[in-house]
């Protein structure tokens, strides 16, 4: 591959790599002695501080493409592209609010553990396998950024820079568990910040902006010169139902994302789950400041120096070494390194959690916690080598964007998850037939699978947001429908929730052994939310422009 | 007391979710009512800033606040459940 990005000294790229991997290395052994049993392993012995899990989850949320394809995409879409990225802020304050806390408190492991204890087995295995294939879609994405990453870093064909990455990657993720996925996560994430906001300090001064000091927010004295080049940077481009389609499939899909509630689930108490959040917000509101500076520096590069960048992916790595020394580009390469790591950290614990416990624990309830342990590090082990393989020659359907991945997931398994923490009446059966259908019904409406029958055209389609603003209302109209229905059907009672299912639902919001037939319950709301579902799913069927 | 908490659950879980959303689609707001896209901020476009800072310090500050309330809103929870155990215990015990 033709790199339009080059470091003039290779080998200072090949020390900064390293150095990296060497610090992931020391922090994976220092947690393997910590990891004596499988609460250790799948959630850190639930310890972990406010800040350190603040920083955790910020670098499990921010992925390669935090450093490569955002700004790719804002040189694409310009601001709306903005827009869209600042709504990933939410994901996590929106998960421990609705059912994190709730789920740290019953030491849940993945949100799927929760799945079992209120639905029963076949309803976590219809949850476990679409949470799964969601995951593998996320890892694959990721260690093909890194097979790419190598390549581009240090000139070396596909292959060899995937297995390279791919085995030292693996190696440290499994060695660690979750102490190591967690302590690494949150050095990641200085080491992201560092890389992407410092660095732009010095490309803000070069390129004649006064607030060079702070990138993130002060470069506002270069916008009348951007928009004398691009008049349209700034518009907002596209109408009212784009923003709100940002809600089903971007805001609701990474509600359910295992690896970000699993973040949730080590936190020392449901007090500190809370705190970390805060830190979160603030961790990655300067990092995702930083690349939405990048993505508008890209642009002004181009205008301003008429270089017509061919692979705009890159275009950060060539900012850094237009302005910058090649030690400092290729710290942000360690950076952007960084950033993939993290994510493919808590994507293969999540693998390791939804099959080494909660698919194993279906298969043998009775395991030991040591047994269990044992099985996690067999599952993350081969979830990583599975990534690995698939990497090098990945199957089409898997490496559709995994912005549309969110869509599938807030269709599968948001409502499964939302309304069974809330909703007593929350059905076993109506769960498995309005995931399955409308999961599938999801994957048909794509342009990927039958663009014949697609919903929505172009950009909208191919990212979910139009697949999403149908499937995502229908498929939470759907559930609470089928449930209302089937728990009224003497003939299916065998799936209607048990007194302990409902007793499940007290318990985790914190009123202990104090049952109250009362709460959570009743169908008032439940069905007025059908109906407001229904609507906006029609206003989704709409054609779009 | 028991439906006074159960009360607060939910209005905190239903103001907090509606302040989150707003924070983090705040662009919409500007989409829905164009004339608010007028003026500058630090050199910005209103319509660009402004989605930034309440996503990064406006989300900040609510997650903040709902880590005061909620918090203290456990601490009720606990007493409450326990003060409850404690009735049951006496029951028990007489």
């Amino acid at each position: 591959m033709p790199a339009e990005y080059a470091l003039s000294n290779v080998w200072l790229g090949i020390g900064v790599v390293i150095a990296l991997f060497a610090i992931f290395y020391y922090v994976g052994w220092w947690a393997s002695r910590k990891t004596a049993s499988d609460a250790d392993f799948y959630a850190a012995g639930f310890s972990i501080g406010p800040v350190t899990n603040g920083l955790g989850m910020a670098a499990t949320w921010a992925s390669l493409a935090t450093f490569l394809g955002v700004i790719a995409l804002i040189q694409k879409l310009q601001v709306p592209f903005v827009y869209l990225w600042i709504q990933w802020t939410i994901s996590i304050p929106l998960l421990t609010l609705l059912y994190g806390t709730s789920l740290r408190r019953m030491k849940a492991f993945t949100p799927a553990s929760f799945i079992r204890a209120r639905y029963g087995k076949p309803s976590t295995v219809v949850i476990v396998c679409w949470m799964t294939l969601i995951m593998v879609m996320y890892a694959l994405g990721q260690m093909i950024g890194l097979g790419q990453a190598f390549e581009l870093l240090f000139g070396v064909p596909y292959n060899i820079g995937l297995i390279v990455a791919g085995v030292a990657t693996v190696g440290f993720i499994t060695m660690g568990g979750m102490y190591g996925a967690s302590y690494n996560a949150a050095f990641q994430m200085v080491v992201m910040t560092i890389a992407m906001v410092v660095p732009m300090g010095a490309i803000m001064k070069a390129m004649g902006s006064s607030g060079w000091w702070f990138p993130p927010l002060a470069y506002g004295d270069m916008v009348p010169s951007m928009l004398k080049m691009i008049p349209t940077f700034f518009d907002m481009k596209y109408d009212v139902r784009w923003y709100f389609a940002l809600i089903p499939a971007f805001t609701l899909g990474p509600v359910a994302l295992p690896h970000l509630a699993m973040r949730v689930f080590t936190s020392s108490s449901v007090k500190s789950a809370r705190w970390a959040v805060v830190w979160f917000a603030l961790f990655l509101g300067l990092l995702f400041s930083g690349t939405y500076t990048a993505g508008f520096a890209g642009n002004f590069f181009r205008a301003t120096t008429d270089r017509i960048i061919e692979k705009p992916d890159q275009t950060l790595l060539i900012l850094n070494v237009f302005y910058n020394p090649a030690l400092v580009a290729a710290f942000v390469m360690g950076g952007a390194l960084a950033a993939g790591l993290s994510t493919i950290g808590g994507n293969l614990m999540a693998i390791a959690g939804l099959i080494g416990n909660d698919l194993l624990g279906i298969v043998a309830p009775n395991m030991e916690s040591r047994k269990k342990m044992r099985w996690g590090y067999v599952a993350l082990a081969m979830g990583g080598i599975a990534a690995i393989l698939l990497a090098f020659r990945p199957p089409a359907f898997l490496v559709t964007s995994i912005l549309w991945a969110f869509g599938l997931l807030a269709t599968t398994a948001t409502p499964a998850i939302l309304l069974g923490v809330w909703w007593k009446e929350a059905n076993k059966l109506a769960l498995i037939i309005s995931s399955t259908i409308c999961g599938i019904l999801y994957i048909v409406i794509s342009p990927h699978v039958l663009p014949s029958i697609c919903v929505g055209k172009g950009l909208v389609a191919a990212l979910g947001m139009s697949g999403g603003m149908v499937t995502v209302p229908m498929s939470f109209a759907m559930f609470i429908l089928l449930s209302i229905a089937f728990n009224r059907m003497s003939a299916l009672s065998a799936y209607a929730p048990t007194l302990e299912d409902k007793k499940v639902i007290d318990r985790i919001h914190g009123w202990g052994e104090h049952y109250e037939e009362s709460r959570y319950n009743g169908i008032t709301w439940p069905l007025i939310a059908s109906v407001v579902c229904i609507v906006v799913m029609i206003w989704g069927l709409q054609p779009w422009s | 007391m028991k439906e006074k908490l159960y009360k607060k659950e939910i209005w905190l879980t239903v103001v907090f979710s509606v302040l989150l959303i707003l924070m983090g689609h705040s662009a919409t707001i500007f989409r829905l009512f164009p004339g608010l896209q007028q003026g500058t901020f630090w050199g910005f476009p209103t319509q660009y800033i402004a989605p930034i800072l309440l996503g990064w310090f406006g989300m900040a500050v609510v997650c903040l606040v709902m880590a005061i309330l909620c918090n203290r809103f456990d601490d009720e929870m606990e007493e409450h459940a326990a003060s409850e155990t404690q009735r049951l215990e006496r029951v028990i015990n007489e």
